[in-house]
């Protein structure tokens, strides 16, 4: 079969800017977050300037957890957010960081441990697209900085979806696009140009922070997620531009 | 919400916020002890100009959590002009203040008042954290010289807002004093109910005329 005839078939899929199979993205996936793991909170709080934790403080306070809820932390990473969401629950609340990468899950657990976030803290290694819990028993999912890294996103929100109790909410974080054009063409200078060059320097991996930018250009923009979540089942789907649409959160109701 | 702002701006000044006063706080264990006493209250502050929305939520530990999104019920809600809300975080009489401004509150305003007076009454010890850096010798005279430049810049801004409306008032007579302009007010009342009183004998006579020539 021709990678034309694949594309028609719909088994190819988007890794950067490269098609590929579409069970080969994972692999791949897997590859880049493997060898950014260990640098990976470095890279971010460089990348960003550190502005990443302004945008993953917002979507705290538009989760608006309570104590004794159960919180989702889909590719929660280094467990950042899971942390501060683990203090928000309580004794009673139970938070889940979940991870299809064991390097990120290891350095997140980790950090948790040494953090002193213990007791309402669980990890798990699973797919995003088919998450491993029972229908309607999660209060709350988050999934920063990890839906573009879904080979099938459709499929992924509506898992998450399935999962939500009823009046639940699904937070998406993600790079989407900049609402403003001068800014669009800074912003591409520095993703296409300096952010591999810090790769370089600091990781010593150009290649995973240019798949990296170029999986943000893949990203659906800001109204295509929106459909997306709508067209997955949730209801009252709202977002957020931040930092002039550079990021974005999404929020959906289940309905 | 705020809706009008990038949230990130928001986000980051709050953050900011929140960290000064948690900062002071720390330094100040009596007033965390105080406003321990408060927490689970949330406080909404609505401002119309500029428009934003932050809410204070206190913490158990006697922290404050600032925030723009606070999706729960608050125990007070206080809305209002930015100079309004200034002069209420430094009114010496809190109560007077709210009675007197624009503000308008919604809910119970007694925890307001006692938040306004612990932020009011705050005294921070700043050398503790000077102390912890350079010693205690070298801590404590890098503190007093910051209080008395401090205690300089008090005394020198009372000053100048004295002599500057001195000078508005009575070298420049830019603008009338409050007493000048008190009595005048109190002229125009009399003037006013003089020429009403006018008005209605008038009004008599022309009746009393009227019934005449009838």
């Amino acid at each position: 079969m021709t990678d034309k005839t694949k594309a028609e078939a719909g088994e190819t899929t988007h890794f950067g800017f490269e098609t590929v199979d579409k069970n080969q993205k994972e692999s791949l996936v897997r590859g880049v977050f493997d060898s950014v793991a260990s640098r990976y909170d470095m890279m971010n709080d460089l990348m960003s300037a550190g502005i990443h934790r302004l945008w993953k403080r917002f979507t705290i306070e538009l989760s608006a957890v309570r104590p004794g809820q159960t919180v989702l932390d889909i590719a929660g990473g280094t467990g950042d957010l899971a942390a501060k969401f683990s203090h928000l629950v309580g004794d009673d609340g139970r938070v889940l960081l979940a991870d299809i990468n064991d390097s990120m899950l290891k350095v997140g657990r980790d950090r948790l441990l040494d953090s002193g976030a213990v007791g309402n803290l669980h990890m798990v290694q699973c797919d995003a697209q088919m998450l491993p819990f029972p229908d309607a028993s999660i209060d709350c999912i988050t999934i920063a900085f990890g839906l573009r890294n879904v080979t099938d996103k459709d499929m992924a929100l509506r898992s998450m979806e399935r999962i939500l109790k009823p009046g639940g909410r699904l937070l998406v974080l993600e790079f989407s696009k900049p609402v403003n054009p001068v800014l669009e063409k800074i912003y591409d200078t520095y993703s296409f140009r300096i952010l591999p060059m810090m790769g370089q320097l600091i990781a010593n991996d150009a290649d995973s922070y240019r798949y990296l930018a170029e999986s943000i250009r893949k990203h659906p923009d800001q109204e295509t997620l929106l459909g997306m979540m709508e067209e997955a089942g949730l209801v009252n789907c709202e977002y957020h531009n931040m930092t002039g649409g550079i990021v974005a959160v999404h929020r959906g109701i289940k309905a | 919400m705020n809706t009008q702002h990038d949230p990130a701006v928001i986000t980051a000044v709050l953050m900011a916020a929140e960290g000064a006063i948690n900062r002071s706080l720390e330094l100040d264990p009596a007033s965390a002890r105080d406003l321990s006493g408060l927490s689970g209250t949330v406080l909404a502050v609505e401002c119309w100009a500029p428009a934003f929305e932050v809410f204070a939520v206190v913490e158990t530990e006697g922290r404050l959590h600032l925030t723009s999104y606070y999706e729960q019920s608050c125990s007070v809600r206080v809305r209002g002009g930015l100079s309004d809300f200034l002069a209420l975080t430094t009114a010496e009489d809190p109560a007077v203040t709210l009675i007197n401004s624009d503000l308008e509150i919604i809910g119970n305003s007694a925890p307001l008042i006692t938040l306004q007076t612990i932020v009011a009454k705050m005294q921070p010890d700043w050398e503790a954290p000077l102390a912890e850096v350079l010693g205690d010798v070298a801590g404590h005279q890098l503190a007093n010289l910051l209080r008395q430049i401090f205690r300089w810049g008090q005394t020198s801004s009372q000053s100048l807002r004295r002599q500057l409306s001195e000078f508005i008032l009575e070298e420049g007579r830019l603008s009338p004093p409050a007493a000048e302009l008190e009595y005048f007010y109190q002229e125009i009342d009399t003037l006013v109910l003089k020429v009403d009183r006018l008005e209605s004998r008038l009004k008599r006579l022309v009746h009393r005329l009227d019934n005449q020539v009838q």
